[in-house]
């Protein structure tokens, strides 16, 4: 196991307590919030894997799930804003 | 190069880690959104540069900087709708009303 492998591993740690978060919190925003932080642990993550196994590629599935990720939250906070 | 590549993720990985606990400890939305910034902007940044160092094609190393400028642009924007959404559910209305202006001060005689 490499640097990069056991950095992945670690990042993933992180998405713990944005699941906690999502899965024990009442306000709506809270766990918005907690899907933004999992979105972008997740984005550093593939980044890390996409290294680790010396394959350059799978840099596409990181940059992809970093735009999803900001398209999504913009259109989850803005349609919490008035109509959810 | 590796053990400044090493440093790069241990660092990446801590401030990372940081943010998620802090996300969990908090008490409000307003102050989880504070902890974006972590992920979003100083990680991106630190693992970008990492694959700098370490990756000798061109092409990963554009798209390593192209998902650290949408990560650092996610930051700002997402942060700013959703603080605004916030405001909007709690408060009523975007922007914040002004205060009521003082009331005139009486002429002297």
């Amino acid at each position: 196991m490499n640097a990069w492998m056991a950095g992945a591993f670690s990042l993933c740690v992180g998405i713990l307590p944005c699941a906690l978060v999502c899965l024990r919190t009442k306000g709506v925003f809270d766990r918005l919030v907690a899907l933004q932080m999992a979105g972008a642990t997740v984005t550093l993550a593939l980044v890390l894997l996409a290294e680790a196994m010396q394959r350059p590629l799978f840099l596409d599935l990181a940059l992809t799930q970093a735009l999803l990720s900001f398209g999504g939250g913009l259109v989850f906070a803005h349609f919490l804003e008035r109509w959810l | 190069m590796q053990a400044a590549v090493s440093v790069l993720i241990a660092l990446a990985v801590f401030f990372s880690l940081v943010g998620a606990i802090g996300l969990w400890q908090m008490r409000d939305a307003w102050q989880r959104l504070h902890y974006l910034a972590l992920p979003c902007s100083l990680c991106a940044w630190l693992i970008a540069f990492a694959v700098l160092l370490s990756e000798k094609q061109k092409q990963a190393g554009v798209k390593v900087l192209l998902v650290a400028l949408v990560l650092f642009a996610n930051n700002a924007v997402v942060t700013q709708a959703t603080a605004r959404a916030i405001w909007v559910r709690s408060k009523g209305q975007w922007p914040p009303r002004e205060p009521p202006a003082p009331p005139p001060a009486e002429a002297k005689e």
